[in-house]
């Protein structure tokens, strides 16, 4: 059966949507079916970067229990070349929506982690997909740590700022251990990470800190950031070295290297 | 001769079977009483069992190890016997019993007879 893999972070701004989707890009160019969905309520974003603004269903409504999964998720397979299959569920990005979904109670967030869980018989089970990622919102808010519970594999996006190097520690601590996740870090936006050398004691001092395995490294590309978000980057751009970081990545995964 | 031999058997086998379903049930209510012991007298049994307490992840957060382990093995099977949770957490039946009905005592799960089994699950209907 294929896997939930929830892309997570302590603070915003780490990468994590563009890891995401560029993540969800390279298993559907290996041919793999993924469902990218959006559980960032608060600040919505995938319906921009695949830019499908049009969109008439989205997954708030699925975590009502208003639409079934099969209704929501977009086929969005035309934007990534290969053989896989790529679908998405997005976020409400309009105001009402996101106000309404910051306003819910424990019990409906208990019946939305139903709803995620579901996901394994309805899509894993059933569709025969082989990822279902999430793409979360930063710290602990609810809808995060639903996914965090319901993934079979965490994602933790950090940087090298000091004030998120200290949260995501103590994130690790406190929530994923207790949650008992297997858990993968990947150090984004990194500055001088060309020589093996300097990426080797990064490594290590990652392993030091965090105590759990790293997934990658990302240093800052130039590239990535002019882009803007307008492309999927893996997809548009497959010589450069984001994309082949972002295929080590998918591969450790699928090997099951990172526990 | 083998034909008599299993009808001889037959009643001692139920006579077994409903030795174990009334020492399973005698488990369960000591379950309980140890759990009211240990929060006061019978008058809180009201306050314990809590219909309205929801099982979601700030609870599984706030809960100790032990219960967050079964608790988190019920919220992926939605509706489990014991004997389930155990093979899922690697821990012996008897153990996942006691968690499981520590669960219902506190308002987080509903239990169900059916038969010689018990199955635990979260009461969605009535949370929401």
């Amino acid at each position: 059966m294929g896997k939930i893999i929830a892309i997570h972070s302590y603070k915003g701004g780490t990468g994590k949507t563009l890891l995401s989707v560029n993540l969800a890009a390279t298993f559907v160019k290996a041919g793999k079916k993924v469902a990218l969905i959006d559980l960032d309520f608060r600040a919505p974003s995938l319906f921009a970067i695949l830019k499908s603004e049009d969109a008439q269903v989205w997954f708030n409504d699925y975590l009502n229990n208003t639409s079934e999964v099969e209704t929501i998720l977009m086929d969005l397979s035309s934007k990534v070349s290969g053989e896989g299959k790529f679908y998405a569920g997005l976020a409400n990005p309009a105001t009402e929506a996101i106000r309404d979904m910051s306003s819910k109670d424990r019990k409906w967030e208990m019946r939305a982690l139903g709803r995620l869980l579901a996901l394994k018989e309805s899509l894993l089970a059933n569709q025969k997909f082989d990822y279902i990622i999430f793409d979360t919102s930063p710290g602990l808010q609810y809808s995060s740590i639903n996914a965090i519970v319901a993934a079979d594999f965490v994602v933790v996006a950090t940087t090298g700022d000091r004030s998120d190097v200290d949260g995501t520690k103590r994130m690790l601590k406190e929530l994923y251990n207790l949650f008992e996740k297997k858990t993968g870090l990947v150090l984004n936006k990194v500055l001088d990470a060309s020589a093996s050398a300097k990426k080797t004691e990064i490594a290590n001092k990652i392993k030091t800190a965090y105590h759990v395995p790293m997934l990658g490294m990302v240093p800052c590309f130039c590239e990535v950031l002019r882009a803007e978000g307008n492309l999927i980057f893996v997809q548009d751009k497959p010589d450069h070295p984001f994309t082949k970081i972002l295929s080590e990545m998918a591969k450790k995964i699928e090997d099951n290297e990172v526990n | 001769m083998i034909k008599d031999q299993t009808l001889t058997k037959r009643p001692s086998l139920n006579i077994l079977e409903k030795i174990e379903e009334s020492l399973e049930r005698l488990n369960d209510k000591i379950e309980v009483m140890i759990e009211i012991q240990k929060t006061g007298n019978s008058n809180q049994r009201s306050t314990l069992a809590l219909p309205e307490a929801s099982l979601d992840v700030m609870t599984l957060l706030s809960m100790p190890d032990h219960l967050r382990k079964t608790a988190m093995s019920i919220c992926r099977c939605t509706r489990a016997t014991a004997e389930e949770i155990s093979q899922q957490t690697s821990r012996a039946r008897a153990v996942e019993s006691a968690y499981l009905n520590q669960l219902v005592i506190m308002g987080y799960l509903k239990k169900e007879r059916r038969g010689r089994k018990a199955y635990f699950f979260i009461d969605k209907e009535t949370q929401g």
